[in-house]
């Protein structure tokens, strides 16, 4: 949108004759930096990173943190309560009306690992690989409706039309692999999140950095890499060369070195035809690897063709495992940034599907074996030190139970509103330190220690990557636009880095 | 602007090596000054360090003086790291280039500019026997390269690019051939700005900066009614509406006197932002939201300038404080809307206005005949009148039985009311028995609901029937079951027509809420009359909540049934009754009315509803406060209406509201608005704007190429009295738009990205003309002007939103192939292959799209449906590979390019030959039934070609 992109642009096309071969959302790193600036080895947004890649867990609907990770007595004592005024005043709510009760954790905590850490019996599988994690209890934003709230986390803003954190990625360190998306999401949970594919857009940055979704469906992996029936490999590639040739003429009437782009284009979409279903296949894997992951190959969810998958969660749909699987399988292969979106972790409680004390078991059964088969997965193959885990929502939820529809706790029925003041995500992998940081109060609706905002969740992500997230920016409407915003509020969490 | 107008050679091209050209203020200096300084030594006074600020000549007064004493001299070259500037933690470094730059001013005294946007547009004289664009760009290029303008472009390249850019299509063989004859560029020309779909390309434009779409955006992004809007647009640009019209009716149409439809229409533009249905949201917040985007939008689209960041502080380069964005902003902050759908307002095409009107006239004329009334109507309206008054309409009838499964007793009175006189249940069913008057033949029954008492058990006074069945007892005989008829009432509730009352079915029946204080009437015809024995009732009311009747009463009649209405008096409106129902001339006519009546209604409801602006009157104004950092919730000092400072005030005429605002933009006075908008037609037509960042003329953004050009084609505009049709005339008919697009080495070393324009501009086509220009060479193009958006296919799956049911449906039939400016935009899930070629999602305000070259597109012009069912048509319809290839690219193919295409089909021949099943396979995808799939090849491979894909 603006001259340092056409410049870019301009460079790219200069790089073809020198390499031939422009990658796809991997526009190497010597092309970002102009002549003067030559002289630097690295553009000066760049650091030493930690982290390869990255894959970014994000529960869509925001699970609880009070009945996950903070195990409250206090709250365990008030529950069944009218909430003490000083917890309502002055604050807003998405659902919560009048006075609501306090809701004690509804699952039994137990303490794992080193740290000792108390953990719902909901999560197993985290429990078993919680001394490679680094729980943050002390995660807070600014927004509490989920499309502003994921917006906000994911690219930035809590407005539609800035880049994502993958765009970000992808543009400021490219692709490994020359073959496949540098910036890939897997979508799992029968919906796609709230603020829909805004949510992997490429904003104000070019749209090659835009996210890919792979599609696990039973569909094309990515849109349209299907030839049309009746068309085969070999004629395809007859129908390629005729084409190329024709552009060849093309170019030595004309000149236009886009023309030659296009050409290399095209024969990089003839090679993701191969490798991407190659890559996408996971029945090629041992089964001891499927079994590590609960994957089944091949499954399609009937969550995912339902009108309201809500009705029909079983915790043994594999779809979000397969992800986990793929996810691993992008990394391995040079994908830099692979978010994984599972949708169905809003639990209020105000209908049928969406409770805490019969929903959430579901999900947690849904991922938590698959997470640790991830980082297990990932450990044995030496990627774990090279790979940075992100897994959290959008925002928390309240201490209270929410009492929009009724008063009592009913089976079915149990149910949280948006909490922004407090929750909880863990990271691991690349650089992290495992252990835990930050706490609430004694119910969990405020931070008491170690406040980590939206920012500093952004700014150290990209610090692992090797992206000084100050300096890390792109110049448009005026601004050099920041993933982390245009205040200096984020600040890496150095305290949870090694 | 002395040295505005000095300045003819782009920034990008001054050698400074050279040392020819004297350092100039707004070229080469206020850019590093804005890039690298402004952040804390520009207009915001919070952000602003060690109380210096360099955006105005009297700040960096302390700065300056000679060289050698000079302290910004010294700040950008010392080695002191605690004084150097700017400083390293804030990521900013000055090239060598720029220190010297900076040295060269302060040594020529260090002089300001105002920012070169912010001065009005003046127009330079021009030689008289050149056209004035091709004299700015020649004189340019001859200066800074020595080089010359390009050979004009060949005729087929020619018509092939005009036609495109003018109405985003190809040309056709025989446009192309004729022209090729004649070579008179000028027919082409005016024939294009006069076709239809002239409006449809250039509508894309406007479109993106509407922020158009088909649906709300956020979580739930519901669909909403706004392609009336669309077609305003359309027509809009195809009657040439001149500029500052297009713009007032768009900004303050409703504030126009005695506005029209259409005016008001227009005013969607700005209902166009986002609308947040998500559960538990604060409808303020995103009406706040809504008027912030409109504020910017506005004043991104007109002046081409972000004042988005001074939403939360002072602008940290251009001079708009955060009051002059609050004050700008309260303009748009007195409409009714507030984050939900209303107001709207019916906005019939042309088409339903036509038969609405032809309705309407048809009911006048109708009314007209019955009150004129026919020969002989008094005459047998008085003898019917007797005959009806002979013997009353109603009987009530006596009970004689029932049965109440509740065990309720009803009583009946001398009137023949029947009340309950026992414990009032939920609900019930009542079985009556009811003698009938002997010796008469009854034709229908009545059922008089009366009000129930005030209070009581049964708070609601309402009554649901749910089924009323009958029979007929005769003694010694079976009850025979009784078809009821005609079912009518003085009132149903919604959902409960008293219709539903026998029709088999108990979900619903007879009901009359909210009205369930008052009596009520329904009447049924009996299929066939009865006479003698009994009439056994059954009453339905088992839907709870005492839902029953307390109160009500049972009567037949013995009249004809077409002498009896619901009414709740039988003897009132006889006339109405005779003239109605009994009397045949007048019946008819009745008839007749009704009929026409319905038809209206049909086109009445059809009528699609367009959110338009409402201003608010009187109390309801609201007060505009700022907000602190940009928190709606944290709001400061009140601010009044008004325009940003640096710009003045509103006209001394203009009210302060939308219109003055629109008023303000379009005066002459105004410097940005006209050059604003050539510039970004300029940029479609050659691919990068005179000012390359279209979206921001401030001081990040770029210089002009060509500033005098800009000026001159902007005054022109302004003075042709702001037609965008007589400005592309200019434009088109210029040498420099009609060069030849072949590269020169020498031209691509000289002028890599043609910002001298030193040749043709050869650049991708957008999303839609590459959708538009496979369907039209094919022959699928659907060509229909407006109405509401379609459903090309698109792979299944994409659409999944959260909790909103609606599903794409993949268009069969005409629909199938329209035009991409028609194919429906949802905010969250725009159309995949639109997408691919970097077409927005609507959400926003865009300025102008980026140009992408992805594997992504690869795939969806090879194997999009869209495409292949293109190849497939235009498989068909080629005559031979010639043909195919002038179809799409207008020129005929070389000898070369002939054999290659040639050389493809045969070999594809050969493999098909013998692979029957796949040739069967591609041709049905391809949307044949059976035909030559090498074909489909071939034509697929022309429709992917580079040269397709671009304008040539």
């Amino acid at each position: 949108m603006n001259l340092k992109l056409e410049q870019l642009r301009a460079n790219t096309r200069r790089h073809f004759f020198k390499q031939s071969g422009l990658g796809f959302g991997a526009i190497a790193l010597q092309q970002l930096l102009s002549a003067e600036t030559a002289a630097a080895k690295k553009p000066r947004f760049r650091i030493p990173a930690k982290a390869k890649s990255i894959i970014y867990l994000h529960m869509a609907g925001s699970p609880s943190q009070l009945d996950l990770f903070e195990n409250k007595p206090a709250l365990t004592k008030y529950h069944g309560k009218v909430c003490p005024d000083e917890y309502l005043e002055g604050k807003r709510f998405a659902f919560i009306k009048g006075k609501p009760k306090m809701m004690g954790p509804v699952f039994d905590y137990t303490q794992h690992g080193e740290s000792g850490q108390w953990i719902s019996s909901l999560l197993p599988g985290l429990s078993s690989v919680i001394d490679d994690v680094c729980v943050i209890r002390s995660m807070h934003t600014e927004q509490f409706n989920h499309s502003p709230a994921q917006l906000l986390l994911q690219t930035g803003s809590q407005l539609l039309g800035s880049p994502s954190m993958g765009s970000w990625v992808t543009y400021g360190l490219g692709s490994e692999n020359q073959n496949l998306p540098g910036f890939v999401v897997l979508a799992s949970g029968g919906k796609t999140p709230s603020a829909g594919k805004s949510l992997w857009g490429s904003g104000f940055l070019p749209t090659v950095y835009q996210g890919v979704q792979c599609r696990t469906d039973g569909g094309d992996p990515i849109l349209y890499l299907s030839d049309p029936k009746g068309m085969s490999r070999q004629m395809r590639r007859k129908t390629l060369d005729a084409l190329n040739d024709l552009n060849e003429i093309q170019h030595q009437q004309i000149g236009d070195p886009e023309t030659l782009t296009r050409i290399s284009q095209y024969e990089l979409a003839f090679r993701m035809q191969m490798s991407v279903p190659e890559v996408m296949d996971i029945s090629k894997e041992p089964k001891h690897i499927l079994d590590l992951y609960g994957a089944q190959p091949g499954h399609v969810s009937a969550a995912e063709t339902a009108a309201d998958p809500r009705q029909i969660y079983k915790g043994d749909d594999p779809t979000f495992a397969n992800n986990c699987l793929l996810a691993r399988r992008l990394v391995e292969n040079g994908v830099r940034f692979v978010q994984l979106y599972d949708w169905g972790w809003d639990h209020h409680g105000s209908s049928l599907g969406e409770s805490i004390d019969e929903t959430l078991p579901i999900k947690c059964q849904q991922i938590d074996k698959a997470i640790a088969g991830l980082i297990n997965d990932l450990k044995q193959r030496g990627l774990f030190d090279e790979t940075l885990i992100v897994w959290g929502g959008e925002f928390g939820r309240t201490p209270m139970m929410q009492n929009n529809v009724r008063n009592e706790l009913k089976k079915g029925f149990y149910g949280r509103d948006h909490h922004p003041h407090a929750f909880t995500m863990w990271m691991a992998g690349a650089g992290v330190k495992p252990g835990a940081y930050g706490s609430t109060d004694d119910i969990g609706y405020y931070i008491a220690e170690d406040k980590v905002g939206i920012r500093d969740l952004q700014s150290t992500v990209l610090h692992q990557l090797g992206l000084d997230p100050h300096r890390f920016s792109f110049p448009y409407q005026g601004l050099d636009q920041r993933l982390i915003g245009p205040t200096n509020d984020g600040k890496v969490i150095s305290d949870i880095l090694t | 602007m002395k040295t505005l107008l000095a300045v003819i050679t782009s920034t990008l091209l001054v050698s400074i090596a050279s040392g020819v050209p004297p350092v100039d203020f707004n070229r080469d200096i206020r850019p590093i000054l804005s890039a690298n300084c402004f952040a804390c030594h520009g207009p915001d006074k919070e952000a602003r360090e060690g109380d210096l600020r360099l955006d105005t000549a009297k700040g960096a007064r302390k700065m300056l003086g000679p060289v050698e004493d000079s302290e910004l001299v010294y700040r950008i070259e010392t080695d002191d790291v605690d004084d150097l500037m700017p400083p390293e933690d804030t990521g900013h470094v000055l090239t060598e280039t720029q220190k010297k730059l900076l040295r060269a001013w302060v040594a020529s005294g260090g002089e300001y500019d105002t920012h070169w946007s912010f001065e009005p547009p003046v127009k330079a004289t021009v030689p008289e026997d050149r056209h004035p664009i091709d004299h700015f760009v020649g004189e340019q290029l001859k200066k800074a390269t020595g080089l010359t303008p390009a050979d004009e472009a060949n005729r087929y390249a020619l018509i092939r690019r005009v036609s495109l850019d003018l109405t985003g299509l190809p040309p056709t063989i025989e446009n192309a051939d004729a022209f090729v004859k004649s070579g008179d560029f000028e027919a082409v020309v005016d024939r294009l700005l006069g076709a239809e779909d002239f409006g449809e390309h250039w509508a894309r434009m406007w479109l993106d900066l509407a922020r158009f779409a088909d649906t709300k955006g956020y979580e739930k992004d519901r669909h909403r009614d706004m392609w009336r809007y669309r077609d305003w647009v359309i027509e809009a640009l195809n009657r040439d509406l001149p500029y500052d019209q297009f713009t007032i009716e768009q900004l303050a149409g409703d504030l126009l006197p005695k506005p029209t439809t259409e005016q008001i229409l227009a005013t969607a533009f700005h209902r166009n932002t986002m609308e947040n249905d998500e559960g538990g949201t604060d409808d303020e917040e995103f009406r706040v939201a809504a008027v912030k985007d409109r504020a910017d939008t506005t004043m991104q689209v007109w002046m081409g300038l972000t004042m988005g960041c001074a939403k939360c502080h002072t602008h940290k380069y251009d001079p708009i404080s955060i009051k002059d964005y609050y004050s700008f902003y309260s303009f748009f902050n007195q409409t009714e809307d507030a984050d939900r759908p209303a107001p709207v307002m019916p906005t019939p095409t042309a088409q339903q206005s036509e038969q609405a009107a032809k309705f309407e006239a048809e009911i006048t004329a109708l009314n007209q005949k019955l009150k004129a009334k026919p020969a002989g109507y008094a005459e047998a309206f008085s003898k019917w009148k007797a005959a009806f008054k002979k013997t009353p309409p109603w009987q009530p009838l006596k009970l004689a039985g029932m049965q109440s499964k509740q065990g309720v007793k009803l009583t009946q009175a001398k009137d023949g009311t029947l009340k309950v006189r026992s414990e009032n249940p939920e609900k019930d069913t009542w079985t009556l028995t009811l003698n009938l008057p002997a010796g008469e033949t009854l034709t229908a029954l009545r059922i008089d609901a009366l009000p129930k008492k005030a209070g009581g058990k049964w708070p609601d006074k309402n009554v649901a029937l749910r089924e009323l069945t009958a029979e007929f007892l005769a003694p010694g005989a079976k009850p025979v079951k009784l078809k009821l008829a005609n079912p009518r009432a003085d009132f149903s509730q919604r959902g409960w027509e008293v219709a539903r009352a026998i029709d088999g079915n108990r979900k619903a029946g007879w009901a009359f809420s909210p009205k369930a204080a008052e009596p009520h009437v329904a009447v049924f015809d009996f299929a066939k009359p009865i006479s003698g024995g009994q009439l056994r009732l059954t009453l339905d009311m088992e839907y709870g909540l005492g839902l029953i009747f307390e109160s009500f009463r049972l009567s037949a009649s013995t009249h004809p049934v077409n002498w009896l209405t619901a009414s709740l008096d039988p003897v009132a409106g006889l006339e109405k009754i005779f003239s109605e129902q009994v009397y045949g001339p007048t019946r008819e006519l009745k008839a007749q009315l009704e009929t026409i009546q319905e038809a209206l209604k049909g086109v009445q409801s059809r009528i699609s509803k367009t959110a338009i602006m409402r201003e608010l009157a009187g109390e309801k104004r609201r007060k505009t406060r700022i907000h602190n950092r940009g928190n709606f919730l944290d709001q400061g000092d009140t601010v009044e209406a008004g325009v940003p400072e640096v710009f003045g005030k509103l006209p001394g005429e203009s009210p302060a509201n939308r219109l003055g605002v629109a008023q303000w933009l379009m005066q002459p006075e105004n410097p940005l608005t006209a050059r604003v908008m050539v510039n970004r037609v300029w940029a479609r037509l050659f691919g990068i704007g005179i000012v390359e960042t279209e979206e921001d003329f401030g001081s990040q953004g770029a210089v002009p190429s060509h500033p005098e050009l800009l000026d001159w084609l902007a005054v022109d505009y302004r003075e042709k009295d702001w037609s965008l049709k007589q400005l592309l005339k200019t434009i088109v008919m210029s040498g420099t738009y009609r060069q030849s697009a072949v590269v020169t080495p020498e031209k691509l070393a000289a002028d890599p990205r043609n910002r001298l324009l030193s040749r043709g501009s050869r650049f991708r086509l957008s999303a839609e003309m590459v959708r538009d220009q496979s369907l039209a060479a094919s022959g699928l193009l659907t060509r229909k002007l407006g109405g509401p958006s379609v459903m090309p296919p698109q792979p299944d799956g994409v659409w999944k939103s959260t909790y909103s049911g609606e599903r794409w449906k993949n268009a069969t039939g005409p629909d199938r192939y329209r035009r991409g400016l028609y194919t429906y935009a949802k905010r969250t899930s725009p159309h995949p292959a639109m997408l691919s070629f970097d077409a927005g999602s609507g959400e926003v305000c865009q300025i102008r799209r980026v140009r992408t070259n992805t594997p992504l597109q690869a795939l969806v012009t090879l194997n999009d449906t869209a495409f292949i069912e293109a190849a497939g048509a235009l498989a068909k319809r080629m005559t031979d590979i010639e043909h195919g290839f002038r179809l799409v690219l207008t020129r005929p193919p070389t000898a070369e390019e002939a054999k290659r295409l040639n050389a493809l089909y045969e070999t594809m021949k050969t493999d098909f030959a013998s692979k029957l099943e796949e040739a069967q396979a591609l041709l049905q995808s391809a949307g044949l039934k059976e035909g030559d799939a090498a074909r489909v090849c071939v034509a697929s491979v022309i429709l992917n070609l580079d040269e397709t894909l671009m304008k040539p």
